[in-house]
């Protein structure tokens, strides 16, 4: 999805959650998968981490592989953010291929063939759009915070995370909002107002 | 642990158990006590099924004792997959009864002299043999649910399923867990086959009445196996990442980078990952009221393993591993969890090795016996195995075989063993250890990483193009010391980061032995038992050109980012010189 689309509808879509259900860990598979954010290109995976993520020092630090395009960053400082471009970002992963693929780590060189590059210049200015992955521990040190801001999701998505979700989920949400009108969960739940190619800017709050 | 159980299964009238002392194999233990005795002991151009070969089982160094992390039991033989020798180590409850009860290893020599099924009784009092006919072909589960009603809810098992009766190439040797379960297996290079030559079916362990090993130094090494288990609960990947997920949390990363062998080492990315994947399948064991956080033996504080339930909420099978996803997952391109659980339960029940499965799977279904996806199918072959069919004796043969009854080029085996999870295109490095392993592709074989602790040989710059070489090397070295003490080599981990981890478990090896064994000893030890190892395979016949992954991996590009593996053959070469 770029920013230059035209073609579809723009839905926002809030759900807040109830206190004593927890509700945003069930958006954690849309992270998984990958969801779009809205942000300033041509910067730093480390600065889109700080200023458009909101991720603090010590989150960073979790971080311990950047996958930037299916390749491995090394030096976040030095890989830059493009328009459809797609992040994905895990914590410290088992094994020697988890220990390989941590960012410039001892045995980096085992997976050379494929490592991350910057070989053009960051000269790219104004917004776009990238794909964020969030992994493991990262959907809930991250997930929250990424739902809070909100994000992008194909029509197509949302349809198939709202018909996989049971009752349960629908009584973990205080108030649902469908472009600022407060909606009734019964009535979602097959998402009969979104056509697949329409975007829906999600936005979920803790309770 | 100062003797060995030895039984003569070919001795006249039946078999025979001698306990003799440890002798000149006094300090080793797991997979330098089995490498040692296979390749002093077993004539290398015997044939694996043979009377001349031996299966050696021994716990490790730190088996028995109070130490976390002290679970791993090896098993040892000549390989009815590769030829070459064999270590294969599991998880489970046997390694620190066996230990308890005072042995440094069972060997089980010999040829049978009828076709008697035997299961073998070992508790404090001594050993019993006796002919049990009735446990011919049972299926492990169901074989271990008879011995717990015979010999009550407290033994450990080690057993083959039918799979290793019919000494096919992909059985393993199954090791019942904490709850008696049959989950833990040492699956790879056949070895339950060669259980199954010597009509062994069972061996009941029963440690009542044994104290725990007494360390030399009590205090010392109480100390340190404190600071042990702090750097474990301290390490991300220890602390958190491996008890909240598992090592399946691995498939989304490998998927992402493109690492992620689909299709039969196709392509390097599945669709289908996130549904299958360690995030999915933790919270799919929790919400059908399952537990993604629990030890595979007792004293294990990292809790990587756990249980997986039906859509109704009942047992099906332990928490599957990460390669067990993978090998019947991604690379047969089928999505289905719920299906792949139970592949992962058949082939613990059969005793089949679900790496050598699953790779084979993936070949038969290129040679078109299935389509690519096809779960039921791909759950019908491992039933095939299970029951011997004439199709299941060629899967149950393994990757190799099948590919050359059917006529595939694209079998990903090095030495005739099938590679598991990681493609070497990708992660080049994990390349040249599948290559020149003297297992066969084994991805645990290089897994300590540990060489900017141990300095194996000195300082590595890693980004020098010989830097995968001295890597591989290391590595190899360290995780052969490591499987020799016993200890999960998952404790890798926090060796890896935290020098004072790995420090602590020297002290408790020297406190528990009264030794002084430094960093340099560490790697002596594994030196000496990959020596021993590759000795061993020189003798049975291997060159060079063995240490060699297929040359489709040199000249298909793997998408998406188009790599051939470009590591020369003559720096495969250099891996052993030291």
């Amino acid at each position: 999805m770029r920013s230059d689309r035209s073609d579809s509808r723009e839905t926002i879509f809030r759900f807040e959650e109830a206190v004593d259900k927890p509700l945003v860990p069930r958006f954690f598979p849309l992270l998984q998968h990958g969801v779009l954010i809205r942000c300033r290109i041509g910067r730093s995976v480390a600065a889109f981490l700080r200023e458009d993520i909101g991720a603090t020092a010590e989150t960073i630090d979790m971080i311990q592989s950047i996958i930037l395009d299916g390749k491995p960053v090394d030096d976040p400082g030095a890989a830059f953010i493009r328009d459809g471009s797609t992040l994905a970002l895990s914590a410290a992963m088992p094994g020697l291929v988890g220990a390989t693929l941590r960012r410039g780590g001892t045995y980096s060189s085992f997976r050379s063939a494929i490592t991350y590059h910057e070989t053009g210049q960051a000269s790219l200015q104004g917004e776009g759009y990238v794909r964020i992955k969030l992994f493991n521990l990262l959907m809930a040190e991250l997930g929250p915070v990424v739902l809070r801001k909100g994000v992008f999701l194909s029509g197509r998505d949302v349809v198939s995370f709202m018909t996989g979700q049971s009752p349960d989920f629908w009584e973990g949400c205080r108030q649902i909002t469908l472009d600022g009108a407060p909606v009734d969960a019964a009535g979602l739940r097959n998402a009969p107002w979104l056509s697949e190619k329409d975007r829906v800017f999600l936005v979920v709050t803790g309770g | 642990m100062d003797k060995i159980l030895r039984i003569d299964v070919g001795a006249e009238g039946a078999p025979r158990a001698t306990v003799v002392p440890v002798g000149e194999y006094a300090g080793l233990g797991g997979r330098a006590l089995t490498s040692a005795i296979v390749s002093k002991e077993v004539p290398p151009l015997c044939h694996p099924l043979g009377a001349e070969n031996k299966l050696v089982i021994a716990p490790g160094l730190l088996s028995g004792t109070a130490s976390a992390m002290s679970g791993r039991i090896s098993v040892g033989g000549k390989s009815p997959l590769t030829g070459g020798i064999k270590e294969a180590n599991s998880g489970g409850q046997p390694s620190q009864v066996l230990a308890r009860l005072g042995y440094s290893a069972i060997v089980l020599e010999g040829k049978p002299n009828s076709s008697d099924l035997y299961k073998i009784f070992i508790n404090k009092d001594g050993v019993k043999i006796s002919v049990d006919n009735s446990l011919k072909m049972l299926p492990n589960y169901d074989l271990i649910a008879k011995m717990k009603a015979e010999y009550g809810d407290k033994v450990s098992c080690i057993s083959i399923g039918p799979v290793g009766e019919m000494k096919m190439a992909s059985a393993t040797v199954a090791f019942t867990d904490m709850e008696q379960r049959p989950t833990r297996h040492a699956g790879r290079g056949g070895l339950g086959a060669v259980m199954g030559s010597k009509n062994i079916k069972v061996i009941v362990l029963d440690d009542t009445g044994m104290p725990m090993r007494p360390p030399k130094d009590p205090e010392k090494f109480k100390d340190a196996n404190k600071r042990f288990v702090d750097g474990l609960k301290n390490h991300p990947v220890t602390g958190q990442g491996l008890p909240a997920y598992g090592t399946n949390v691995l498939t989304n990363i490998l998927n992402e980078v493109g690492g992620y062998p689909t299709y039969n080492f196709k392509q390097g990315r599945f669709d289908g990952a996130s549904k299958i994947s360690g995030e999915t399948q933790a919270e799919t064991e929790k919400t059908r009221g399952a537990n993604p956080t629990h030890g595979c033996h007792r004293g294990c504080v990292i809790q990587c393993s756990g249980t997986y339930n039906d859509k109704d909420g009942h047992f099906l099978t332990k928490q599957p591993e990460y390669e067990t996803v993978w090998a019947h997952g991604g690379n047969c391109g089928i999505s289905d969890l719920d299906k792949i659980a139970m592949m992962d339960f058949l082939d613990d029940t059969y005793g089949i090795d679900t790496i050598e499965m699953g790779a084979t799977i993936a070949v038969a279904m290129e040679a078109g016996l299935a389509k690519f996806g096809d779960a039921d199918a791909a759950i019908q072959m491992i039933h095939e195995v299970g029951k011997g069919t004439h199709l299941g004796r060629i899967l149950g043969s393994g990757a190799a075989v099948t590919g050359k009854a059917f006529g595939i080029e694209r079998v990903p085996v090095v030495k005739g063993q099938a590679m598991p999870a990681y493609d070497p295109r990708a992660v080049q490095g994990i390349g040249v250890t599948y290559a020149t392993s003297p297992m066969g592709a084994d991805h645990t074989a290089g897994y300590a990483v540990t060489a900017n602790v141990l300095k194996v040989g000195g300082d590595v710059n890693a980004l020098k193009p010989e830097g995968q070489i001295e890597l591989s090397r290391n590595l190899q070295i360290a995780t052969a010391a490591i499987d020799s003490t016993g200890m999960c080599l998952f404790i890798a981990f926090a060796v890896l980061d935290q020098p004072d981890t790995f420090q602590a478990l020297l002290d408790m090896l020297n406190a528990f032995y009264g030794l002084n064994l430094t960093g340099d000893g560490v790697t002596e030890l594994g030196k000496k038992v990959l020596s021993m190892e590759r000795d061993f395979n020189a003798r049975a016949g291997f060159t060079p050109q063995h240490d060699r992954l297929p040359d489709y991996f040199k000249t298909e590009r793997f998408a998406p980012h188009n790599v051939t593996f470009g590591v020369k053959d003559e720096d495969l070469d250099k891996v052993f010189n030291w």
